[in-house]
């Protein structure tokens, strides 16, 4: 019985850290159509920036925001130089479904080879900042530490920062409105290009903090070839998918969806299946529904 | 401009002359760029592949690593035990990695784009994984595939990698000749409609979905083949060397050969084996520290790939075409 | 000042005494590929960048190190080693090319330390190393199939096998954890296949078995899985046979959960230094036995550790000294050993007849016997077992190697008393 708890909750933890990528692939793709591989490049250079604040001033609390700045920054930075050049040269033919993937690629193995041409392709250490060890109850120990609480807040107060920007704030609507229908928004005197810009820009943001959160709740060892930020990149964006890459809402429903399933199989069925699982589990969501759980429209044309 | 009309016979005999030139080269050049040249035709096999799924029907996929490794696999265990000669081997990969590609197309058939990434994405991080569960495929240090000796009359002094280059560069001259003939028919056609005007071609009576069906097997097929080729170049075929890397490569050389036009797969795949070669040797002389050296390559090779995408983004044949017309 | 000059006249006369043997020998004998009068060019491909690189890029350096150390001091038989580093990412492709750039263009005299089974068996296969008789030294990687000469005729093992370790493991639990639980957490690929076969053979029954996708421990919330499963099960002694990264986040997650059975961690797994970066608090692995054949990087009061310290620091930047430092430390010093007995006329065929004919008499930092022979290529033949102290170092108990030795098939494991030859004066060739 309590194996059954304490699965559920790593469940829902491995699940809050996925949905913060997934949110920011998601943030992208709805402000300039592109999967972008990059993310994972961006949250890990953020959280070189946050092991710098560590470095020097010595707390988490500093570092955490700094790197969602930074990562932000970064991200708004990409999105003026590359991306807009990129669609102006190829927003059209076979290119266009193709260029934006093999430029994001591009761009996080020129991230990956500047991190480790500065700090070395050695790890690096970022303490957690509270402690680990998970609740007692009577005997029992849980699988829910303050870290882990903190990691499960941090997401609920972003997913409610971000859905409020959306629905309430003129800010939102521009986002919202140029992301469905850029040439009307456009006519309607939205600064598409600008909004576009803060897209990448809130992505950033959330990425710096997956990163942060997903280093200090792990080894918390940190190098530009770190498995931890491959798999965070690609089950983030698995998670987008069986999200609904067009819906926030959709993105946090298919990680913590990802990480349950995820912690169910592995408990339950079979400790080596975790990439199977992953792959089963896209298909069968996608062969149902082939636009994501949450997809607005139900037919899409290309 | 177009005052010499290329016919059949004639692009025919361009084939047999560069086959010609492959021969003579394979006598000039040395050993090491033997066995990259295989490589080489092992690419312009997969690469091509890429070009019939993304550039003619419209479908992206960031998998084909996979389906290299299906081919790859299928070709060692056809070879391994019932003792195949190595054409069998080949025709077993790309049957083997067709049938899986009809499956995988019949789902992506009603994928969009970033869908079908993300599935094609997963499929390549899961797949490998399978080798561990299946005594039959050797886990993780996997299969040999071994196609024996050059035949003797070649002579003593014929090395075993001239031999991988001969096989790997005829293999791939009758794919490509194949394909583009493919792509000068009907078929290729209908794909190109499919792609550009999706509607107007399903007015027009054309079955949309098993027509990306159908460019989704035969593209598995091709890259079965290049697996069979590839698991040649190493010997062996085993889960580690069809990484999600492979994939992203695969893609990449695609773009830098232009993924519309056949012509530039060359090109591509020429990148892709020296420009890691290239980079190490300037990493080494401009290079003072460890730092450098190891990340210099990387750098060099991302460089070039974003600079590609963005200034010269259909390729260079594309582009010198677009040039003449101009 | 002096000491530099010092250098410069030790290698001038090396210089001058290497040509006086080149005229003395019979002329227009063409020297073996990558060996000169003043020089050896040994090669390595390993992951220098990707995701298994982690740990492993720190070997190169280290033997880039220990040659620099013996080439200040004058050389082998007058001859400078260099090191010829190729990354290849762990993928076996990447590694055969690398190893044809090597053999072909850098025409290096000999392999080194290439890393991976995959990877390894690929670049033995389709560079044809046995066919063009290219000695691959000291291989890094602990499947057995490397030491059988039949197989692999030019390559040389140096690290006891997955199976060895799981067969001592299994009679060490015999001896004092007969009728206990005992748990496992393995990775599932070749690497846990071996050792199950070897935990098999020493009549190990599990309580539980958590297997593990190799690359899964990356994976948000995987390694608290195994947790979970453990304590549900609630086995006695737990063996960790996994990378150390996923031995790092077994005891990361157990500490987590207050879980705290007896721990037994693997060799590959157990790296102290490693595991004192990661979140796991030093005590918490108090008491936990690790295995090793190479003396332990904290024991400074060892010859050869304290050697390769100095080393380390003059010759490596002093970068964080462990089991990775220790092992390519190690390789370099036993291939300076074959290099100097091969003599000075050194050929690919003499340098491998040498570690055949000599190399298990070798001065050598590892604890157990090197298993080399006419007939076998396997190189340490078992492992001493020892515990962690409450600073995360693995120390032998009562300050006292425990050595047990035994082989990849059958072999009974026994304790030996093997003492290991003295180190050369400085750890120079002699």
């Amino acid at each position: 019985m309590f194996q059954l708890l304490n699965t559920f909750l790593i469940g829902i933890t491995a699940g809050s850290i996925y949905s913060l990528m997934a949110i920011s692939m998601v943030l992208v793709w709805r402000s300039t159509r592109v999967v972008n591989f990059a993310q994972a490049g961006l949250a890990m250079l953020s959280t070189y920036f946050g092991y710098e604040i560590i470095h020097r001033f010595d707390s988490y609390w500093i570092a955490l925001p700094v790197a969602m700045i930074a990562g932000a920054l970064v991200a708004a930075g990409i999105e003026l130089i590359f991306m807009r050049l990129l669609l102006k040269h190829s927003s059209q033919g076979a290119i266009a479904s193709i260029a934006p993937i093999i430029a994001t690629l591009g761009l996080l193995g020129l991230i990956k080879s500047i991190i480790g041409y500065f700090w070395g392709n050695q790890d690096v250490i970022i303490e957690s900042p509270l402690s680990n060890v998970g609740f007692t109850i009577g005997t029992q120990t849980l699988a829910l530490s303050p870290m882990k609480t903190f990691i499960i807040a941090a997401v609920v107060f972003m997913v409610l920062v971000l859905t409020f920007i959306f629905q309430r704030t003129n800010l939102g609507l521009a986002l919202r409105a140029s992301a469905y229908a850029p040439e009307i928004s456009r006519l309607a005197g939205i600064k598409v290009d600008l909004v576009r810009t803060v897209g990448w820009a809130l992505a950033g943001a959330a990425g710096g903090a997956a990163g942060m959160l997903q280093t200090a709740n792990g080894n918390g060892a940190l190098s530009p070839d770190s498995l931890e930020f491959s798999l965070l990149l690609a089950f983030g964006f698995i998670a987008a998918v069986i999200g609904g890459l067009d819906s926030l809402i959709g993105a946090v429903i298919g990680a913590l969806l990802l990480g349950l399933v995820l912690a169910f199989v592995l408990t339950y069925v079979g400790g080596s299946l975790v990439f199977i699982t992953a792959f089963v589990l896209l298909l069968v969501v996608l062969l149902i529904r082939p636009g994501g759980l949450i997809s607005q429209k139900a037919g899409r044309r290309a | 401009m177009h005052k010499l009309k290329a016919t059949n016979a004639t692009r025919l005999l361009g084939f047999i002359l560069l086959g010609l030139f492959l021969f003579y080269l394979s006598n000039t050049v040395d050993e090491l760029r033997v066995y990259q040249g295989a490589t080489v035709a092992m690419y312009v096999i997969a690469i091509s592949s890429i070009i019939l799924l993304t550039g003619y029907s419209g479908q992206v996929s960031l998998g084909h690593g996979a389906l290299l490794a299906i081919g790859g696999y299928g070709a060692a265990l056809v070879r391994n035990n019932f003792n195949a000669p190595i054409w069998i081997a080949f025709i077993a990969a790309i049957l083997l990695a067709a049938f899986w590609g009809a499956l995988l197309g019949a789902t992506a058939a009603r994928l969009s784009g970033p869908y079908l990434a993300g599935t094609t994405l997963a499929l390549a991080v899961g797949l490998p994984s399978i080798a561990n569960q299946f005594k039959f495929l050797g886990g993780e240090q996997g299969l040999i595939f071994d196609i024996g000796l050059p035949p003797a009359w070649l002579g003593q002094t014929f090395s075993q990698y001239k031999w991988f280059f001969w096989i790997a560069a005829l293999t791939a001259l009758i794919a490509m000749w194949w394909l583009q003939n493919l792509l000068r028919s009907g078929y290729g056609r209908t794909w190109r409609a499919v792609r550009t005007q999706s509607v107007a071609a399903e007015l027009a009576g054309i079955n949309i979905a098993r027509s990306k069906i159908l460019a989704f097997t035969l593209s598995a097929g091709l890259a079965g083949l290049a697996g069979a080729v590839l698991s040649m170049t190493i010997s062996t075929v085993s889960p580690g060397a069809f990484p999600l890397s492979l994939s992203f490569a695969l893609a990449t050389g695609a773009v830098l050969s232009g993924v519309t036009t056949l012509g530039g797969v060359i090109i591509g795949s020429v990148t892709l084996v020296a420009i890691p070669e290239i980079a190490d040797v300037v990493a080494h002389q401009v290079g003072a520290s460890e730092n450098a050296t190891t990340n210099l390559p990387g750098l060099m090779v991302s460089g070039l790939l974003i600079v590609a995408v963005l200034f010269v983004p259909n390729g260079p044949v594309e582009q010198l075409k677009k040039k003449r017309s101009k | 000042m002096i000491r530099k000059n010092r250098r410069k006249l030790i290698s001038a006369s090396a210089v001058i005494a290497a040509g006086s043997m080149l005229l003395a020998a019979t002329p227009a004998q063409a020297a073996e590929q990558g060996v000169s009068a003043t020089s050896i060019k040994l090669g390595i491909t390993i992951p220098m960048t990707g995701i298994a690189s982690p740990g492993y890029n720190k070997i190169p350096g280290a033997m880039k190190a220990y040659f620099d150390y013996v080439n200040a001091n004058g050389g082998v038989n007058g001859r400078k080693i260099t090191l010829v580093v190729k990354d290849d990412q762990y993928i076996p492709t990447l590694a055969v090319a690398k190893a044809n750039e090597l053999i072909l263009k850098d025409k290096v005299f000999a392999l080194i330390g290439t890393l991976g089974t995959a990877s390894t068996k690929a670049i033995s296969r389709s560079a044809q190393l046995s066919a063009r008789g290219i000695p691959s030294l000291f291989v890094n990687t602990g499947f057995s199939g490397f030491a059988d000469k039949k197989a692999y005729p030019t390559s040389f093992s140096i690290l006891p096998s997955y199976q060895m370790e799981a067969k001592v493991i299994g009679k060490y639990l015999d001896d004092n954890y007969a009728g206990k639980k005992i748990g496992l957490i393995y990775q599932d690929d070749d690497f846990g296949v071996d050792a199950l076969n070897g935990f098999k053979q020493a009549g190990i029954n599990f309580a539980i078995k958590v297997p593990y996708a190799a690359g899964s421990q990356g994976v948000a919330g995987v390694a608290g899985t195994w947790i979970t499963k453990l304590q549900a099960a609630a086995p006695d002694v737990v063996i960790l046979f996994g990378v150390s990264s996923a031995t790092a986040a077994a005891l990361g997650n157990a500490y987590a959960y207050k879980y705290a059975p007896k721990w037994i961690l693997g060799s590959v797994g157990g790296d102290a230094t490693t595991l004192a970066a990661s979140k796991v608090p030093p005590a918490f692995l108090a008491g936990a036995k690790g295995l090793s054949f190479a003396p332990a990087p904290s024991d400074s009061a060892d010859e050869y550790i304290k050697m390769f310290m100095d080393v380390n620091t003059t010759y490596n930047k002093g970068v964080a000294f462990d089991n990775n430092i220790v092992a390519g430390m190690t390789s370099a010093f036993l291939a300076v050993q074959a290099i100097k007995a091969a003599g000075p006329n050194l050929t690919r065929k003499g340098l491998m007849s040498a570690i055949e004919k000599g190399a298990s008499t070798f001065a050598n930092p590892a604890l157990t016997p090197l298993g080399y022979s006419a007939t076998s290529h396997v190189g340490a033949t078992g492992y001493w077992i020892g515990t962690y102290d409450a600073t995360g170092a693995l120390k032998p108990d009562g300050g006292k190697y425990t050595v047990y030795t035994t082989d990849s098939g059958t072999g009974p494991v026994v304790l030996s008393n093997y003492k290991r030859p003295a180190m050369p004066a400085k750890g120079l060739p002699n």
